[in-house]
């Protein structure tokens, strides 16, 4: 791969931002948006308790998130104004940042431990999870390949150094440990190639030692399994294993068809472990009830549709996939982390996309919202 | 791509629905322990008063203290001090603490005052503690087979304490919080408090003064004589009214010996009700009551008040030989009218009223006093008594029953009994609880006395109240009387059987008295269990009955007669 040089950078530099072509989807920003501000709220309402016990302060974590959310706007504000096709040299620098960053995360006194998996590295207060970096960045870097190269994904050869990437990020967040960003980054890896055009025998070359993978990775960590069990009967061990789904359970259950009440919840007593993380759809749905999470959904699919929308109108190859990519990101979290609170899978640490507290994911996020809202425009 | 995508949307969107909706409610009902976390709220004990409101057991405040050990920050500390305040077992409890695995521990119940407060001195994070009732007794040992005692948690176990629990114990109540995860009450804690309903207020049939005689005239009789045992009955035969109970030896209420349950079994025991002794003599004034009135019926066999009974010391029935206690030499026991042969206690008289009666006349009137039958007192753990069945009585065993021997009584039966026949015949319920005073303020209920059945005619008793009368102005009884008053009753002594043979030097002394004699209002039945030295009913027991009306007259402010 060929480096950009520097006197490419400084000429972009110059005009680094571009006013888009056309008006773009106005309508996905300000679901972004609302979403960004909804998920501080609730991050509030599920965290003020645990944050008044934990740290003396209510705002502990809402702070921390309308900070991220500010910071997350003028992200996406930069990255709406910013051609997304010159996101394409970007490939390979952001690909090999996040694999340094991954790496990082085990060189001791730069990763941050947390529950047991070593998935953040701080530079003094301030904590990021380079998991969340590298979604995106595979995401670029397969769009900008199979662009580049448009027959590539109909060889294996063609799609190795997607592959290659794929498997490295893998083998890295794997490590952490963290089971459901390896899972999200390896359907993405999936989804690309397939966008991308592939055939059969290609796909199934992937597809294959992918769901092998499931089992082999199960059976190596004693945690995951007892993770499965726990999700097939939560209540045999509601004080171990199954007490994280019982919790969620009981705040759903609590919530009913209307909710408690916005600050309502019980279980954000710190009953429920990750109420303002992970777990802040149980919140969610205890406090707003169904119909709280029914409407919720329904916007998440808007955003969902908006993005399809945009990669499917979108003329260039780069785009497309670019579009589709970050639609994928933000709906297979969406899809897991429900999946997960709802007890349908077992229990895995998945930020709600938005909404979950949790800087570098938001921040990221909307700016990768601004990515898609250029695409639309310059379409 | 949007299509599967929007369908695992709703798949996502019918699980949660299912969860919230369709299942939510057993959710919550599962959750709510979580939630919760309750405070008993112990009912206050109803008291019992005796018979004019005096209090005989009430109760002290008292703490029952908590520890939940998931809030317990300093568990050894914890465990330290609540062994030294509480007296437990200090690595029992830090085992208990540190195991985990229950919400909550019962560390004391009953703790008093002054140790709670210390407690609160200590400021142990994760002990709580709540009002509690400890049971006092003001009068330690006075009636104490009768009101019983109460368990560590407040249930009554034995005497009126067990009769009443339902009453008295009321109802527990409950402060329900929410908490956090560890017990920490949450900032907008719903606090539910449900209140105990405290227990209702009972009194007792039983009158304190009288009860205060007879334990004293009791105690002293047990100790002078040297008594197995000593207990008296006293009730109005009015209405059965139980005026005193007292069973000697006895124990403290306020400390019951728990260690020692043979000790406990034995003490508790209210053997006035429990236990069965063969009446001897006392028994004499059914038999004279069952005769007067067959006398008045026109029964020609029954004795006239004027007939003459055989003076021979000796009956021969069924070829055995019932011999008076008396040896009948120098002309004692001759010419006995029926008022004579009371007044000497002379065993073949009755022999004689038995026999002339028959088996079918005299065992209709010994069911109607209640022989072989339950009184239906309001005491848990009576007993029936002994009496040889109407279909296997022998000739021999009627002519001895005739004067109190082949059958076995509760002192309670003997003494309802007695009391119908000289009350005018009438057979009443006897009863202990006099009324209830419910705890929301509502009226006294008054316990009416029930009327079980008719014994003897009036005219029949009031001639067996004169005759008894002369037993103690001129007969056994003398050391019963009391100048001024009209004392009647009937002395007893009884041989003891061990082991199917007559025990020798062993007597139940025993005398039923009653006044005034024409309206009769205060009946004592004592019992003086195998007295040493003097064991005749005359010198034994009636002392005391005479001790007790002698207190009654002045409790009652009785003035003499005539």
């Amino acid at each position: 791969m060929r480096l950009p040089n520097l006197q490419w950078v400084a000429a972009m530099k110059i005009k680094l931002f571009e006013r888009p072509k056309g008006r773009g989807d106005l309508a996905l920003l300000a679901c972004v948006a609302g979403m960004a501000a909804f998920g501080c709220v609730m991050v509030y309402s599920a965290s003020y308790y645990a944050g008044e016990v934990g740290y003396g302060d209510r705002f502990y974590f809402a702070g921390k998130q309308i900070a991220g959310a500010v910071a997350g706007l003028a992200a996406m504000a930069a990255a709406a104004f910013f051609p997304y096709k010159r996101l394409a040299a970007l490939k390979v620098p952001l690909a090999v940042l996040s694999l340094v960053m991954l790496a990082l995360v085990f060189v001791p006194g730069v990763g941050v431990t947390n529950y047991g998996a070593t998935r953040w590295i701080g530079f003094g207060a301030f904590t990021v999870q380079p998991s969340e970096i590298a979604k995106y960045a595979f995401v670029l870097f397969a769009a900008a390949h199979f662009s580049g190269h448009y027959a590539a994904a109909r060889s294996i050869k063609g799609v190795a150094p997607v592959l290659g990437l794929g498997v490295a990020f893998c083998a890295l967040i794997i490590a952490e440990p963290n089971m459901s960003i390896t899972m999200c980054v390896a359907l993405l890896m999936l989804a690309m190639v397939f966008l991308s055009g592939t055939n059969m025998k290609t796909f199934a070359f992937m597809l294959i030692p992918c769901v092998v993978a499931v089992p082999v990775l199960i059976a190596l960590e004693p945690y995951r399994l007892q993770r499965l069990s726990a999700f097939i009967d939560p209540w045999a061990s509601p004080r171990g294993e199954g007490y994280q789904l019982i919790q969620s359970l009981y705040a759903l259950g609590n919530g009913g068809m209307f909710g408690v009440g916005l600050f309502n919840s019980t279980q954000k007593y710190r009953f429920l472990p990750f109420a303002e993380s992970d777990f802040i759809l149980s919140v969610i749905g205890e406090e707003l009830g169904f119909i709280g999470i029914f409407l919720f959904f329904v916007v998440c699919l808007f955003i969902v549709w908006r993005g399809i929308a945009i990669a499917r109108r979108c003329g260039d190859a780069f785009g497309y996939l670019l579009a589709a990519g970050i639609t994928l990101v933000y709906g297979i979290q969406v899809i897991v982390n429900a999946l997960v609170v709802s007890g349908m899978i077992p229990p895995t640490g998945l930020p709600l996309p938005l909404v979950s507290s949790g800087n570098t994911s938001l921040i990221i996020t909307m700016t990768s919202m601004g990515v898609l809202y250029n695409v639309s425009a310059n379409n | 791509m949007l299509l599967a995508i929007t369908f695992l949307f709703c798949v996502i969107a019918l699980r949660f629905f299912w969860v919230q909706v369709v299942d939510g409610g057993e959710l919550v009902v599962r959750a709510e322990d979580q939630w919760n976390r309750e405070i008993p709220v112990v009912a206050a004990r109803g008291r019992i008063y005796d018979r004019n409101g005096r209090l005989l057991a009430g109760n002290a405040q008292s703490f029952s203290v908590f520890v939940r050990p998931g809030s317990v920050t300093d568990k050894e500390h914890a465990a330290r001090v609540l062994a030294e305040l509480f007296g437990v077992d200090e690595e029992t409890l830090l085992k208990k603490l540190t195991d985990g695995g229950v919400s909550e521990l019962t560390v004391a119940r009953q703790a008093d005052k002054a140790s709670v407060e210390k407690l609160i001195g200590f400021d142990i994070d994760g002990v709580y503690f709540s009002a509690d009732n400890k049971r006092v007794y003001p009068y330690g040992d006075v009636l104490c087979q009768v009101l019983g005692f109460t368990s560590g948690d407040g249930a009554g176990l034995s005497g009126m304490e067990k009769q009443y629990d339902k009453v008295l114990g009321g109802t527990d109540g409950q402060i329900m919080y929410t908490t956090d995860i560890v017990g920490n009450e949450t900032e907008d804690t719903k606090i539910v408090y449900r209140s105990a309903v405290p227990g209702d207020d009972i009194k007792l049939t039983i009158d304190l003064d009288i009860q205060l005689s007879a334990e004293q005239a009791v105690r002293e009789v047990y100790l002078s004589t040297g008594a197995k045992s000593a207990s008296c009955i006293v009730l109005d035969p009015s209405n059965f009214d139980i005026l005193a109970m007292v069973n000697c030896p006895s124990y403290d209420l306020n400390d019951v010996p728990r260690d020692e349950p043979q000790k406990l079994n034995a003490l508790s025991r209210n053997v006035l009700v429990s236990d069965i002794y063969e009446p001897g003599s006392t028994f004499k004034i059914l038999t004279a009551a069952v005769d007067l009135q067959e006398y008045l019926n026109g029964n020609g066999s029954a004795y006239s008040p004027t007939r003459v009974f055989n003076g021979s010391r000796t009956r021969s029935v069924d070829g055995t030989t019932i011999k008076c206690w008396s040896d009948h030499a120098n002309g004692k026991h001759s010419n006995q009218t029926l008022a004579q042969a009371l007044n000497n206690s002379c065993n073949p008289c009755f022999t004689d009223i038995a026999l002339a009666l028959g088996k079918d006349l005299f065992y209709e009137y010994l069911s109607a006093f209640g022989l072989g039958n339950v009184t239906g007192i309001d005491f848990s753990g009576e007993a029936l008594g002994m009496l040889v069945p109407q279909s296997l009585v022998r000739d021999c065993d009627l002519a001895r029953i005739g004067f109190g021997q082949t059958v076995a009584v509760t002192a309670l039966q003997l003494a309802c009994a007695a009391a119908s026949a000289v009350n005018g015949g009438n057979y009443y319920v006897p009863h202990i609880l006099k009324s209830v005073k419910p705890s929301d303020g509502g009226a006294e209920e008054e316990v009416a006395p029930v009327l079980k059945n008719r014994t003897i005619s009036g005219e029949a008793s009031a001639l067996l109240c004169d005759m008894l009368e002369g037993v103690v102005s001129e007969g056994s009884g003398r050391h019963a009387a009391i100048e001024g008053y009209r004392v009647a009753g009937k002395t007893g002594t009884a041989q003891k059987y061990e082991n199917g043979a007559v025990a020798s030097g062993k007597y139940v002394s025993s005398f039923v008295g009653f006044f005034p004699a024409d309206r009769p209002r205060y009946l004592a039945l004592v019992i003086v269990d195998e007295p040493q030295g003097a064991y005749y009913g005359s010198t034994v027991a009636a002392p005391v009955a005479k001790s007790i009306f002698e207190d009654i007259i002045r409790i009652r402010n009785i003035r003499p007669c005539g």
